[in-house]
This record gives structure tokens, sequence and C-alpha cells, in this order.
């Protein structure tokens, strides 16, 4: 009874600690049911671990975005973004991240998922009318960008780039902006030939000043991540069935161009490298076959051992190390933002100022047009500046702010 | 045959599970607020501005402007007037500039009192000013007469800009902050006076950041 209540006890001590990630209702969010999807969130940032707090700031602030509202948006990201970006961590949460379950620790995100807050979170200090903060958010992210642990894929984000060159165009430093759009180019061009969806003759970053009215499409889901190894300590991602590939904008009724990759989420994701504590779940799944196999051989040994003390001591010691072995959590944290794009795409408008109806024609991998995904929008275009739109191949969005 | 451990080792191997018990479920027993002094150490890190940081180039820009004596002396008494404009944040970490701002002005008007004007010429007060100078003269609501006038030109303007250099490899990373403050006069376009605030971060990054 006593041994029982101790294991119990071992057990809370650490498999307590594992934080599941949030229940994200993925099906409503494919269908466009944003709204849920925000309640839910709310529910879970109410009641949920607040060591997910900056997963459900993201998802919250991306359904603020589809909902119309953008200070909500800005201070979601913005939320978010602080927790991403802080590396202070507390030696107790090390300590339970390495000894008991990984997911015990604050969620703080890949490179990739910090990149696309920093996207977000600069769209909207744009939109409230402060460029240097949207450009501060873009250069933390290319930061974050290049905290990947394979070196040849830091910092090869164009998005990011060259959005930076352009908030330092509307800065008024235009040395700068130059910079910026020169790494984009590169970037650009290493992503393009190294598996990133894009063209490394992008029109975006071959006349990155171009355009008045800046168009963004998301399309398809990014990447999942899952647990692989015989201990669940690999933490591996697979890509999602995404119908939208690409989009078709209509101006006024008029075709003005497609839409191009400048960011391929699952690419970003899949070229993060390895992490330290990859190697750390790799030893603790060693430690933890050698210690169960090893204590399953002393408890026989003493079963069958004729000699009542070292029987006795074998018992205790296999036993221990058969309590440590099923105690050693080797799982991956696998808490991932799962409702991520599966590419953000660039289309710039030379367009008059004034109010103009857009049309989003969502195309499959064959060109053709989705006629469930198809929106049309009112958007204005500034005189004297640039507009910046954003928009999701998920059904109804249009409708979603008209109702 | 059945296996016994000492009867010694339970009490005392119970009493460490016990303790280790608790002590992991000591940080886990609640939410804490507590008021902290804005100039102590940030409990929550990150390498970037802090409250700290604020409070003190506020009131370091205000002693030395104050102390650099452009903003007393003025030729026939009369009052010196000046505005301050946003900071423009070039660093790689956003921040709310207007608290920086509205903090520096606040020390400022407390440090030189009533000897200079302090303009605010932010959009929003400008088309205050604006919307209400139209209502008044159009009847709409009423004006005290005495109190009539133009919109008060200024004498300087004090404007600012934050910068940061951050350096990054593997696991470190560094963040040099430099918050600058000029002060220009408006009829010469000379500079009459400029300070600047520095910080510095250092980070480590935990193996479970990810």
């Amino acid at each position: 009874m006593t041994r029982l209540a101790l294991v119990l006890g071992l057990n809370m001590l650490f498999a307590a600690c594992a934080i599941d990630m949030p229940a994200v209702p993925m099906r409503q969010f494919e269908a466009g049911e944003i709204q849920a999807v925000a309640t839910a969130m709310e529910e879970e940032l109410q009641d949920g671990a607040a060591e997910n707090a900056a997963l459900v700031h993201n998802i919250l602030g991306e359904c603020d975005l589809m909902l119309g509202d953008k200070d909500a948006a800005w201070r979601n990201f913005a939320t978010a973004g602080r927790i991403m970006g802080n590396w202070s961590t507390s030696g107790g949460e090390a300590f339970s991240a390495i000894v008991g379950s990984e997911s015990s620790k604050t969620y703080k995100g890949d490179p990739y998922e910090k990149s696309m807050n920093a996207f977000y979170l600069a769209l909207c200090f744009l939109w409230r009318g402060e460029p240097d903060n949207a450009r501060a958010a873009l250069k933390r992210g290319i930061l974050a960008d290049a905290e990947v642990g394979d070196e040849r894929f830091r910092a090869d984000n164009p998005l990011l780039f060259w959005m930076a060159g352009r908030m330092s165009l509307l800065m008024g430093m235009p040395s700068d902006a130059e910079g910026f759009f020169n790494e984009a180019t590169k970037a650009n061009e290493w992503a393009t030939k190294h598996g990133s969806r894009g063209d490394v003759k992008s029109a975006v970053v071959g006349a990155p000043s171009r355009g008045n009215l800046v168009v963004f499409v998301e399309c398809g889901l990014g990447p999942e991540m899952f647990a692989a190894g015989g201990m669940e300590e690999l933490a591996r991602f697979r890509p999602r069935f995404s119908r939208a590939r690409g989009a078709r904008v209509l101006l006024d009724g008029k075709a003005v161009g497609e839409s191009v990759v400048m960011c391929d989420v699952d690419y970003q994701a899949r070229t993060l490298g390895g992490t330290e504590m990859e190697g750390i779940r790799k030893g603790k799944a060693v430690f933890k076959s050698t210690a169960l196999i090893a204590g399953d051989v002393l408890l026989d040994s003493a079963l069958i051992g004729e000699d009542d003390d070292k029987a006795r001591t074998r018992g205790i010691v296999g036993g221990a190390l058969i309590v440590a072995g099923l105690l050693t959590s080797t799982a991956a944290d696998t808490r991932h933002w799962a409702t991520l794009p599966s590419t953000v795409q660039v289309l710039c408008i030379d367009a008059d100022p004034g109010p103009h109806d857009l049309t989003l024609e969502f195309l499959d991998a064959k060109g053709r047009a989705l006629a469930d995904l198809r929106q049309e929008w009112s958007v204005d275009v500034a005189p004297d500046s640039e507009s910046y739109y954003l928009f999701r191949s998920l059904p109804g969005l249009d409708r979603l702010l008209t109702q | 045959m059945p296996i016994q451990a000492s009867p010694m080792s339970y009490p005392v191997f119970t009493r460490s599970v016990l303790v280790l018990f608790f002590l992991f479920a000591l940080p886990c027993c609640g939410t804490i607020d507590q008021r902290i002094d804005p100039d102590a150490p940030d409990p929550v890190g990150g390498a970037n501005l802090r409250s700290q940081d604020i409070r003190t180039m506020a009131d370091r820009m205000a002693r030395d402007i104050k102390a650099s004596g452009v903003l007393v002396s003025a030729p026939n008494n009369q009052p010196i007037s000046f505005y301050i404009t946003s900071l423009v944040n070039e660093s790689s970490d956003p921040i709310n500039s207007s608290l920086i701002v509205t903090k520096l002005r606040t020390e400022l008007f407390r440090s030189l009192g009533g000897r200079v004007q302090v303009l605010d010429r932010s959009a929003e007060s400008l088309e205050a000013v604006r919307r209400e100078r139209e209502a008044k003269r159009s009847g709409a609501v009423t004006a005290n007469s005495e109190r009539r006038g133009e919109v008060l030109g200024s004498d300087y303007v004090l404007k600012g800009r934050i910068q940061d250099r951050v350096l990054q490899s593997g696991k470190l990373k560094s963040a040099y902050y430099v918050v600058t403050f000029e002060l220009t006069d408006l009829e010469t376009t000379r500079l009459v006076w400029t300070n600047d605030y520095e910080a510095k971060f250092a980070s480590e990054k935990s193996v479970i950041s990810r």
C-alpha cells in the first residue's frame, strides 16, 4: 500500500507536470466558424494552463483579425510576442522540463512560430500607424528566425525582410530599405533552392517597393507537430493537406494578378534543425529502456536467488529502476500553433486611391478556382500612402464581417 | 520468497518523497500579486528596456536639459516654448515610445516649472484644438473672449530615437540600446542640446527554450 502510494505520488510529481496542447476546435476553424474558435480560446485562456498562454493568445489574435477586431489582435499578438521573445527561464522550470515532462515548460514556440507572431504583430502595428514598431517586430522575427539549430537555414524568411524594407520606406529610411530588400532577395533565392515553395524570380522581391495596395493571402493550414520514435522522443512535422495553393485577385472585376509565396511555413518548420532538448530526450529514452531492462533482470534474479539479503537488495534496486524507468518522461513537447497557414503569399497592386471591390479566387493545385472559398471584399486605398490587407483561405470570412 | 525491504528505509524514503513533493508543489500554490518598486529589477526578465530604464532616462534627461540652461535663458524675459515629438523606434523591440515621451515631458514640466511653455503638438491635440476653435468661432459652443488667441509657435523641438545592436550567437545574445534625445532650435536648425541613455543586456538561452 505504501509502495503504491509512493509510486502514485512520484507519478503525480512528474506526470502531472505535463501540459497538453490546448484544445483548438480545428474543424470549426477550417469551416470558417471563427467566433466559435475565439470563444473556445477565451475559455482556454481563463481555465487552461498558464504555460500555454502565448499559444492561446496567438490563436486568439488570428481569430480577432478574421473577426475584424484589429486592436484586440494587436493586444493578443503583443502579449504572445513578449512571452515568446523572453529567454528568461527559471531554474525550477528547466529542472522540471528536463527531469520530468518537457511539456511542463512555458510554451515559447519554435523560430518559425516566433516569426509568424512577428509578422502578424507588425501588420497590427502598421494598421495602428506605427511603421517603426512594425519594423521592430519584424526585426525581432528575423532574429528569432536566426535561432534555428541548422545554421544553413538561419534568417531565410523573405517575407520578414521584404516587409521590414517596406516599413523602412514608410519611416523615410530608403538606405535601410535597400538593405532589407537585398536580404529578402538572398533569403528568397536560398529558400526556393532548398525546397521552399515560391519563385526564385519572385515579382515581389524583384520590384520590392512596387504597389500601393498590398494584399497578403494566407493559404491552407501549416504543419502539424507530432512525436515520433519508439518512446515519442522525436519532435517531427508533417504537412497538412491544403486545397488552396494560391489566389487570383480581381480589383473592380478585373484580374490584377496572382499572389506569390513569400513565406512557406511548412519549409520554415521542417528546416528548424535539432535542438539540445532533443539530445536530452534521446538520452532519457536510452536511460528509460536500460532501466526497465535492468530492473526486470534484477527482479528476476531476486526471485530465483537463494541468498535472502542479496535477493532483497536486488529486488529493491530492480524495483526502483523499473519505477524510475516508468516515471521517466521521454515524450517530446509537441505543442504547436495549429492554426497557422501553410503559406503566406503577397500581391502588390498599383491602385487608384479610394474604395474598390476586391475579389479573391482561391486556386487549387491545378489552378482551378475553388468556388466555396471565393471572397468578395471592399477595400479602401489611402491617398499618398499604402494600404495593407490580409486574407485567409477559409470559407465565408467575407460574410463573417458583413453579418 | 517475498521480498522485504528494511523496515527502517520506508519512513526515510517516504519523508524524502513527501519533502520533494511539497517542494515541487509549493510554486503551484496560486497566483501571487505584489506591488514592487518600479526601479527594482524586473522579475519577468527579458533583454529589453524596462520601467527602471524609462524612469532613469526621463529623470536624467530632464536634469541635463535644465542644467544646460538652454531652455531658461530667453531674451527679453520671454518664456521659451518647445514641444516633444514622438521617439522613432529603430530598434528590434516594439515599444510604446509615447510612454517615454510622456514621462520625459512630465519630468521636464516638473523641473522647469513655469519658466518654459511645454506645447502639446500631438496629432490628437492639434485636431482637438482645431475642432474646438471651429466650434467656438461658429458659435456652436461658448467662448471666453479674453482667452482668444493664436496657436503658440515653438522655439525648440525635442526629438529622439531608440536604436539597438543585437548580437546573437548560439545560446548567447546581447542587446545594446541607445536612446538619443536632441533639442533643435526651430529658427536656426541648430542642435542646442543632445544626450543619450544606454543600456546593455546579455542573455543565455536555456536548453529548454524552443
